[in-house]
C-alpha cells in the first residue's frame, strides 16, 4: 500500500520531507503539494502534524534505525523532537537552546546514538527553517558543535536535496 | 654482554627480576579482590544467605532482572535509577499514575525529596508516592529507582542513565519512555503513532492551550471515543493515561465536558490506575 503525503508549499514541512526522502527506497510515498500536511495512510488513518508523519515512517522502516536502536535511544529522539518543535519553531530568542544543543553535541556526531535519526532530521529542520538561527550560525566562533553537526548533515544527499528543493521557500514564507 | 661476566649473574638483576615478580603477584591479588568485588555489585542479592529465599521468589526475581536487562541493556551493577525533576507547581499525574504501574511489574525503590530551590511542599506531594520502604537502605534487592525531586524547574526533567543519553525534557517524553517500560505502548506502527499524537495533543492544546484550543480537544476526544471505549485500539494505552491526567489536572465540569468524554473518564478511573493521584486533585 502506498502512503500518501501532501505538504503545505508555501511553508513546506522540511522534516518531514527528509524523512520521506529517507524511508523512499523502503516504502513507497508520494509526495504531493497542497494546502496542509497530511500523510495519507488509509481511507481511515491519517496523521496531520509534522511530529506524527516522521513517527510513522520512522516506524514503517524499523530496518532504517531512524526511531534509535533501544528504548533508550527512543526517548532521547522524543526528546529532540519536542525540542524542535517547542524550542526552535516559532521562538524569538534562540540562544538558550542553540547553547544547550551545543552542549548535547560537544562529544557527539549524531544527536542520538552514532546514527542518524529522527533527532537529527527534525532539528536539522528546524534550524534550516529558522532565518534567526542561519545568522546565529553565520558568526563566526559561535555554538562550534552546532556549526559542525549542521554542516556535516547539510553536505549528505538528501539534506541537500532537500535543502535546495524546498528551504528557500520555506524562508522566504517565514519572512 | 655486561651483565653475565664470568657466568654469573648480576646481583642487580636479581633483585629487578624479584621486584617484578613481587609487583606481578600483587596485581594478581588486586584482580582477584576486583572480581570478587564486581560480582558482589553485579549480582543483586549475592550478599543476601540464599538459603533464606523461597525458590519460587528468587526464580521470580531473576526472571524480571533479564527482562529488564533486554529493554534497557547490560546492567552495570549499580541501581538504575529514574531521576525526575518537577516542579510542584504542576505535578505530574501522568507520571505518579505510571509510577503505579512500574511498582505492579518491578521491585521500584521510590523515593521523594524537595530541592533547595523550593521553600515549602504539601504534604500530599510528598506521599504521592506512597510510604516509606522499611527496606530502603538496601539498595541492591530493587530493581529500579524512582526519585522524584520537587525542584524549580521551568520544564520537568528526567535523567536516567547518565552517561549514554541526554536528560530528557517534558512530561509527554518521560512518560512515553516509562509506558515503553510498563508495556503500554502499541506495537503497531499505526496504533503507536496515534497514541503518541494524543500525548502531543494533551501535551501541547489541552495542558498549555487557550479555551479554544481546550474545546477543540474535547470535540476531537468525543469523536474518537465515540468509535471505541479506549482512544487508540481495544485497550488501555499511554494516549488514554496521559489526557485523562490532563483533563482532571485542569478540571473537569460536567457541563462542559461530551458525554463520551464523561464515560471513558469514569472508566479510567474505574479501573484503579488513577486512584494515587486522586487526592492530590483535591
Amino acid at each position: 500500500m502506498a502512503l500518501n503525503l501532501t505538504i503545505n508549499s508555501s511553508n513546506p514541512p522540511l522534516g518531514a520531507l527528509l524523512t520521506a526522502e529517507h524511508v523512499k527506497g523502503t516504502v513507497s510515498v508520494s509526495v504531493e503539494e497542497g494546502k496542509d500536511n497530511k500523510l495519507r495512510v488509509s481511507e481511515e488513518v491519517q496523521f496531520s502534524d509534522v511530529n506524527s508523519i516522521t513517527r510513522y515512517l520512522a516506524r514503517v522502516a524499523p530496518s532504517l534505525g531512524l526511531y534509535g536502536s533501544n528504548m533508550l535511544e527512543q526517548t532521547e529522539v522524543d526528546h529532540w523532537l519536542e525540542y524542535s518543535a517547542r524550542r526552535v519553531c516559532g521562538q524569538s530568542n534562540l540562544t538558550p537552546a542553540l547553547a544547550e544543543l551545543d552542549m548535547a553535541l560537544a562529544l557527539r556526531t549524531f544527536l542520538v546514538g552514532h546514527s542518524l535519526t529522527l533527532a537529527d532530521l527534525c532539528v536539522w529542520a528546524a534550524l534550516k527553517g529558522s532565518g534567526e538561527c542561519q545568522a546565529i550560525m553565520a558568526k563566526t566562533g559561535s555554538f562550534p558543535h552546532v556549526c559542525r553537526w549542521f554542516s556535516f548533515l547539510s553536505s549528505q544527499v538528501p539534506f541537500v536535496s532537500v535543502g535546495n528543493k524546498w528551504a528557500t521557500t520555506k524562508m522566504a514564507a517565514g519572512k | 654482554m655486561p651483565m653475565y661476566q664470568n657466568g654469573e649473574v648480576d646481583p642487580a638483576l636479581k633483585a629487578l627480576e624479584q621486584r617484578q615478580d613481587e609487583i606481578l603477584r600483587r596485581l594478581y591479588e588486586l584482580k582477584a579482590a576486583v572480581d570478587g568485588l564486581a560480582k558482589t555489585v553485579t549480582t543483586p542479592d549475592a550478599d543476601l544467605d540464599a538459603t533464606s529465599l523461597s525458590s519460587a521468589a528468587t526464580m521470580c526475581a531473576s526472571k524480571e532482572v533479564a527482562d529488564l536487562d533486554t529493554l534497557l541493556g547490560k546492567d552495570l551493577g549499580a541501581l538504575r535509577d529514574i531521576v525526575i525533576n518537577a516542579n510542584p507547581s504542576s505535578p505530574p499525574l501522568s507520571l505518579l499514575v505510571l509510577h503505579g504501574l512500574l511498582c505492579q511489574r518491578y521491585r521500584v525503590l521510590s523515593t521523594v525529596h524537595v530541592h533547595s530551590s523550593v521553600s515549602t511542599v504539601p504534604p500530599k506531594l510528598l506521599n504521592c508516592l506512597g510510604p516509606r520502604h522499611a527496606d530502603s537502605y538496601t539498595r541492591q534487592r530493587f530493581q529500579l529507582g524512582f526519585t522524584l525531586i520537587w525542584k524549580n524547574v521551568p520544564r520537568l526533567q528526567m535523567k536516567f542513565s547518565v552517561p549514554n543519553m541526554c536528560p530528557i525534557e517534558g512530561e509527554g517524553n518521560v512518560a512515553r519512555f516509562l509506558s515503553r517500560l510498563v508495556g503500554l505502548e502499541p506495537q503497531d506502527p499505526v496504533a503507536a503513532t496515534q497514541s503518541d499524537s494524543w500525548v502531543d495533543t494533551a501535551v501541547f492544546q489541552l495542558a498549555e492551550g487557550s479555551g479554544k484550543e481546550r474545546a477543540a480537544v474535547l470535540r476531537a476526544l468525543n469523536g474518537a471515543l465515540g468509535r471505541g471505549p479506549w482512544l487508540v485500539g481495544s485497550e488501555l494505552s499511554l494516549a488514554d493515561v496521559v489526557c485523562s491526567c490532563c483533563l482532571l489536572q485542569t478540571g473537569t465540569s460536567a457541563t462542559s465536558t461530551p458525554a463520551n468524554v464523561q464515560r471513558w473518564l469514569k472508566g479510567c478511573q474505574n479501573l484503579g490506575h488513577l486512584a494515587c493521584i486522586i487526592p492530590l486533585l483535591q
